[in-house]
């Protein structure tokens, strides 16, 4: 990628996370009032309410506010906690990669179950296998995560005590979440893997290849799956943003340290820094990430790569 | 952005207007009804929850807290569905949850949709800046998970009003419609009927409403229906998180958190209130899968085996040139296609000699390439040989399986096509498909594969194979690529390669280049050689022998020479008079009047009566048997019959 194409690329990045951060710093002032006084519970003495005020720097005016917040923020500082004196920055980054690895850990089975059962699917459209593969999809497409989640706990931890209902300790707490996680995700995957390989299928290359005598599977092995595997890696990026909100509910039900429950939480306590930190991580994780599958892209897409370098 | 909408985005953008036969094709399809009887069921009882709920949702009988459902141990009649730890009833509370939900849902989805329809139109309609602030909007809201902001915004606010619900969850879905109705807005207003309606004086609004509109709105239910899923989904992970509607109103996720806080007492209530979401959203996407699967224009099941099974009738007996080794004999090709079965093939013959050169020409739709597919068995599904033989080295191919077809294509009988940029696959090198050909053809190790590789490329006339290897087909010139097509013909060293328009997606020069070299090479090998072209010219300098095909059935067959000295079927001498002379670039070319006979029907008499100048009743009534015109030149014309020659009916 040339440098000016990065630069246009990495502006990009920084203005989306600017609007999301904007947008979440005065949505969130304007549609609660005077923080000062959520966070502290009805009927405080005006005095303390004051003091709150200038302890949490609401007291200047809201431009004034936001313009500090960024410079900060910029600077990796992302304020102190409401509630105590926590660090947000140190929160939000302790929180980061427990949430990251419940999401990469699905990606990679969403995605390698898609490609096999999209490609299964698509072998014989129309078939007992495939038609299979679509009620599985047309089933986990209308399942909601927080459903199933209570399912599992219910089935695998209260009943048969198999796995941890709640908390992250050891390799048996990711199966629950990953689980549901997977059941959200990888639905559209499917769907798409087999879309993607009946029309890799109909290619001409692949009648050329057939043509050249190569057997039906090498065909389909060798020919067809890193061509249709392809749109699957833009699709990925896209659906990111769906895990991280699946990621909410999949974390406050299982009770698993990460970035999503650590905004709930702050949105029951009304911890502003905290909601405003956890969300700028989530944007600036969530461009990073939609960069990197660009990237991914233009490696295993040669045409891309091409036009690019 | 959502799962459902990225599906739907798919699908709507390939949905045409409403094909004829929809409504047949509605009740032919299972899942669809029962995906209609399921959203009329709910959408019924949301509407009249009042009127069927056995009690009022919210009120509470603390007596008579998490009573069980009627099928456990302790249900009564009074709570069928059992109460809730406040002692409402679950199954009232379930009914109203189903009016709730669809409620919210349904008004997000009009909000979402309105927005995107009306910000979609006046993208694709008016372009420019309009177009691309809006298309600007969409990336950024693309770009992040919007639902984190409106989860930290539905978080904080004092009250959660049902109108705001319907905001947050509204707008963040505008984009979709936008992007699918823009696109289906951009191919409508190039159309000839708005150019004309803009060229007769109405303006822009007009054309807009009056025109465009009326084409362009037919894929937004179908977007809708699924977002309504969507949404429902949603509206409930949001109140399961405490964010929806406040209580005490009744909401699916709302009872779903009640009972997943007392499932240790009681296992069924975080259970009903799900099924009730995978119940409604399953038959809403069932419905707009459905009506997107029927409103899909290219709605034709494809794969990648070769279709073609034992079905084949038993061929007749069959006279064939001892010599010949291919020898085609009484074929018939078929694609069964909803609705009409296309007729591509009927009753060709043909017979071609080891080492020699035949020429089949024949205008788009005449059968030249379905019948060079049939041969080497990769006929596009749902194509099939239903009647004919095609025999090669005295074997009958038509009968043969497709693993055994495998063993033979490559090594005995290989393909090239007319374009061959996509006749390579874009994502591997030249080196390696070309090597993978090799190995697969001669079994041979590493080593011997890489030396045959730059060998044969050498060969073509390529001077830096190696260079060349590791490219991508995208880089290599048309010609260039043809070259390598062409080299692995070479390595395989066929006895039969048929050639499909092989330099039609070439210019001019390279085309020479290409064909002097195929040529060169096939002679050299004694490979035999099926030039299939709509370029006389090509055939007359190449061809030995020459096959002419008018809408699937031969009308001509003979020596080059002789067939295009003395053309004998009206079909030849017009192909040959609508070739432009070098010598004489100012005369007017010879257009062949009318068109093809529709494949889909039966006919009789002569394919070529309808715009053949020499036209007789009898053209019309019988079809013409072929004419013996000298040895090895037959016509298949009633012009003939009085001839010397002597009428042969075959």
């Amino acid at each position: 990628m040339r440098g000016r194409v990065l630069l246009i690329r990495l502006g990009q990045m920084v203005l989306v996370v600017l609007a999301v951060v904007t947008i979440a710093f005065f949505v969130l002032r304007l549609a609660t009032g005077d923080p000062a006084r959520l966070v502290n519970p009805p009927g405080t003495p005006e005095e303390i309410i004051t003091q709150t005020r200038e302890r949490i720097g609401t007291d200047k005016p809201v431009a004034i506010q936001y313009v500090d917040y960024l410079w900060n923020a910029a600077q990796g500082d992302l304020g102190t906690s409401f509630r105590g004196a926590q660090s947000v920055a140190n929160a939000v980054f302790g929180a980061l990669p427990n949430t990251l690895s419940l999401a990469g850990i699905t990606i990679v089975i969403s995605a390698t179950l898609a490609v096999a059962l999209g490609a299964l699917a698509a072998w014989r459209p129309g078939s007992i296998l495939d038609r299979g593969v679509l009620v599985w999809v047309a089933l986990a497409q209308a399942t909601p995560a927080f459903w199933l989640a209570v399912l599992l706990v219910l089935i695998f931890s209260l009943n048969l005590r198999w796995f941890p209902a709640i908390d992250m300790a050891g390799w048996r707490s990711f199966v629950l979440p990953v689980t549901t996680l997977v059941v959200t995700l990888s639905p559209i995957l499917i769907r798409t893997s087999r879309q993607s390989f009946i029309e890799t299928l109909r290619e001409d290359y692949i009648k050329a290849a057939r043509a050249r005598g190569l057997p039906s599977w090498r065909v389909f092995a060798v020919h067809g799956v890193k061509a249709a595997s392809l749109p699957l890696v833009t699709l990925i990026g896209l659906q990111l943003g769906f895990l991280l909100a699946g990621a909410v509910v999949v974390e406050a039900i299982f009770n698993w340290p990460g970035i999503g429950k650590l905004i709930l939480d702050s949105l029951a306590s009304r911890d502003f820094p905290m909601i405003q930190g956890g969300i700028l991580v989530a944007a600036v994780v969530f461009v990073v990430l939609n960069f990197v599958v660009d990237m991914l892209y233009a490696v295993l897409d040669p045409r891309v790569g091409a036009a690019r370098a | 952005m959502s799962d459902a909408l990225a599906t739907v985005e798919q699908t709507a953008l390939r949905s045409g207007p409403i094909a004829a036969g929809a409504g047949r094709r509605i009740l032919r399809s299972p899942f669809l009804l029962v995906g209609l009887v399921g959203v009329t069921v709910i959408a019924a009882a949301a509407a009249f929850a009042p009127l069927i709920a056995p009690d009022d949702p919210t009120a509470q009988n603390l007596a008579n807290i998490l009573a069980p459902p009627i099928w456990v141990e302790g249900g009564t009649t009074d709570h069928l569905l059992g109460t809730d730890v406040l002692g409402r009833d679950v199954a009232s509370r379930i009914l109203y949850g189903a009016r709730n939900s669809l409620f919210v849902a349904f008004s997000a989805m009009l909000l979402g949709s309105s927005l995107g329809l009306i910000t979609g139109l006046l993208a694709g309609f008016f372009g420019g800046r309009v177009d691309s602030i809006l298309m600007r909007l969409g990336d950024v809201q693309l770009a992040f998970p919007f639902i984190l902001l409106a989860i930290a915004i539905l978080g904080v606010v004092a009250a959660r009003p049902a109108w705001l619900l319907i905001v947050v969850l509204g707008i963040p879905g505008w984009i979709v419609y936008a992007r699918v109705v823009r696109s289906r807005v951009l191919a409508e207003k190039e159309k000839d009927y708005v150019a004309a309606a803009a060229a007769m004086g109405a303006g822009p609004w007009r054309r807009l409403f009056r025109y465009v509109f009326p084409s362009v709105w037919q894929v937004v239910p179908v977007i809708a229906l699924l977002d309504v899923g969507f949404l429902i989904i949603m509206e409930s992970t949001l109140s399961f998180l405490g964010l929806g509607l406040p209580p005490p109103a009744a909401t699916w996720g709302g009872i779903l958190a009640d009972g997943r806080r007392n499932m240790v007492v009681s296992q069924w209530l975080p259970i009903l209130p799900g099924l009730a979401i995978v119940v409604t959203v399953l038959s809403i996407n069932l419905v707009g899968d459905g009506l997107a699967a029927v409103f899909d224009s290219r709605h034709i099941h494809r794969g990648l085996r070769r279709p073609f099974s034992s079905s084949v009738p038993s061929a007749s007996p069959v006279d064939t040139d001892s010599e010949a080794l291919l020898s085609v004999r009484g074929l018939h090709v078929e694609f069964p296609l909803p609705g009409a079965t296309v007729k591509a093939v009927r009753g060709v013959d043909f017979d071609l000699a080891a080492g020699e050169t035949l020429g089949v020409v024949g205008e788009s739709g005449s059968g030249k390439s379905v019948t060079a597919s049939a041969v080497i068995g990769l006929l596009d599904p749902p194509g099939r040989i239903t009647n004919g033989a095609v025999l090669f080295g005295g074997e009958d191919l038509a009968r043969f399986s497709d693993r055994r077809m495998t063993t033979l294509r490559g090594r005995q009988i290989a393909m090239i096509f007319q374009n061959p940029a996509v006749s390579l696959n874009p994502v591997l090198t030249i080196g390696f498909q070309l090597r993978e050909a090799i190995r697969h053809v001669t079994g041979a190790d590493r080593h011997t594969v890489r030396h045959t590789a730059r060998q044969v490329l050498v060969a073509v006339g390529i001077e830096d194979p190696d260079r060349i290897s590791r490219q991508y087909p995208f880089q290599l010139s048309g010609g260039m690529n043809q070259r390598v097509m062409i080299a692995m013909v070479l390595a395989a060293r066929p006895r039969l390669l048929l050639a499909d328009e092989p330099t039609t997606a070439l210019d001019t020069t390279t085309q020479a280049q290409i064909l002097n070299r195929l040529v060169e090479l096939t002679e050299a090998e004694q490979i035999s050689l099926v030039l299939i072209t709509h370029d006389i010219a090509l055939v007359s300098e190449y061809a030995d022998r020459m096959l002419v095909l008018y809408a699937g059935e031969v009308c001509e067959f003979g020596p080059v020479r002789q067939v295009i000295s003395q053309p004998r079927h009206p079909y030849t001498r017009a192909l040959l008079e609508s070739v432009p002379r070098v010598e004489d670039p100012a005369e007017r070319l010879q257009v062949i009047p009318g068109e093809l006979p529709d494949p889909r029907r039966d006919r009789v008499g002569c394919p070529f009566a309808d715009r053949c100048p020499h036209v007789m009743d009898i053209c019309r009534e019988v079809t013409p048997p072929r004419y013996d015109i000298a040895p090895g030149h037959i016509a298949a014309c009633y012009l003939w019959a009085s001839e010397p020659a002597e009428a042969v009916a075959t």
